[in-house]
């Protein structure tokens, strides 16, 4: 198995079935274009999407059911085409794409999650992009509760 | 702010080197067409947000395992 370094855990072996692919990177990040998803049973909700070539580029994120249960995606016509997907209708969450919020953690800072813009991976095809909302439905620095990264289910 | 009434095919200047042009207003939005020097950034707001945003969360807490443990509350 490949291995990559990573920012908080140190050198790890990863399957190519982790790797997503962002051909664009993300706003601020746009020639980071492969990231790994690591998930740990430990720091379940929570996921680190690692990136391949710079190890110390490691964002925290949460599956956004993770936050509001009640999350209406809103994926523009041109996003959505840049994912493969018809424009037709928004993409099911969860068996279609995957849609993750990346938080905000500082020391002295109540963490924040950015509902905005989520990270949105069609799972078919694991090519993602940041989906960067229209409208203003949903805030860049939505305040996490505590017990939303503990497991909610 | 300053605040404008202005119909599909009308136009505003900024400065000298801007204009901003209200193309076609329809229920799903405005479409704004903007003439501006090359070297002027026009961006959409939320992008910049997002940049902003993105750039903060890369940094991530001094303190990983601490952080976290306060993210568990």
């Amino acid at each position: 198995m490949p291995s990559l370094e990573t920012k908080y855990f140190g050198s790890m072996e990863y399957r190519e079935e982790s790797v997503y692919e962002f051909p664009h990177g993300l706003p601020a990040f746009e020639s980071e274009t492969r990231f790994v998803l690591i998930e740990r049973p430990e720091n379940k909700p929570l996921v680190f999407l690692q990136s391949l070539s710079r190890p110390n580029l490691c964002f925290l994120a949460l599956p956004i059911w993770a936050i509001d249960r009640d999350y209406q995606l809103e994926i523009s016509p041109e996003d959505l085409e840049e994912l493969s997907l018809g424009p037709e209708r928004q993409p099911a969450l969860g068996s279609e794409v995957l849609a993750l919020a990346l938080i905000s953690l500082h020391d002295n800072f109540s963490p924040t999650a950015n509902l905005m813009a989520p990270v949105v991976v069609h799972l078919k095809t694991r090519q993602g992009l940041q989906a960067i909302r229209q409208d203003s439905r949903y805030s860049h620095e939505h305040p996490i509760q505590p017990a939303s990264a503990e497991g909610a289910c | 702010m300053l605040v404008l009434r202005r119909r599909a095919g009308e136009s505003l200047l900024i400065g000298d080197n801007i204009e901003v042009e209200l193309l076609a207003v329809s229920p799903q939005g405005a479409k704004i067409g903007i003439r501006a020097p090359k070297e002027t950034v026009v961006l959409r707001k939320e992008l910049k947000i997002t940049q902003e945003q993105n750039l903060r969360a890369a940094q991530g807490p001094a303190d990983f395992r601490g952080a976290l443990e306060k993210l568990r509350g």
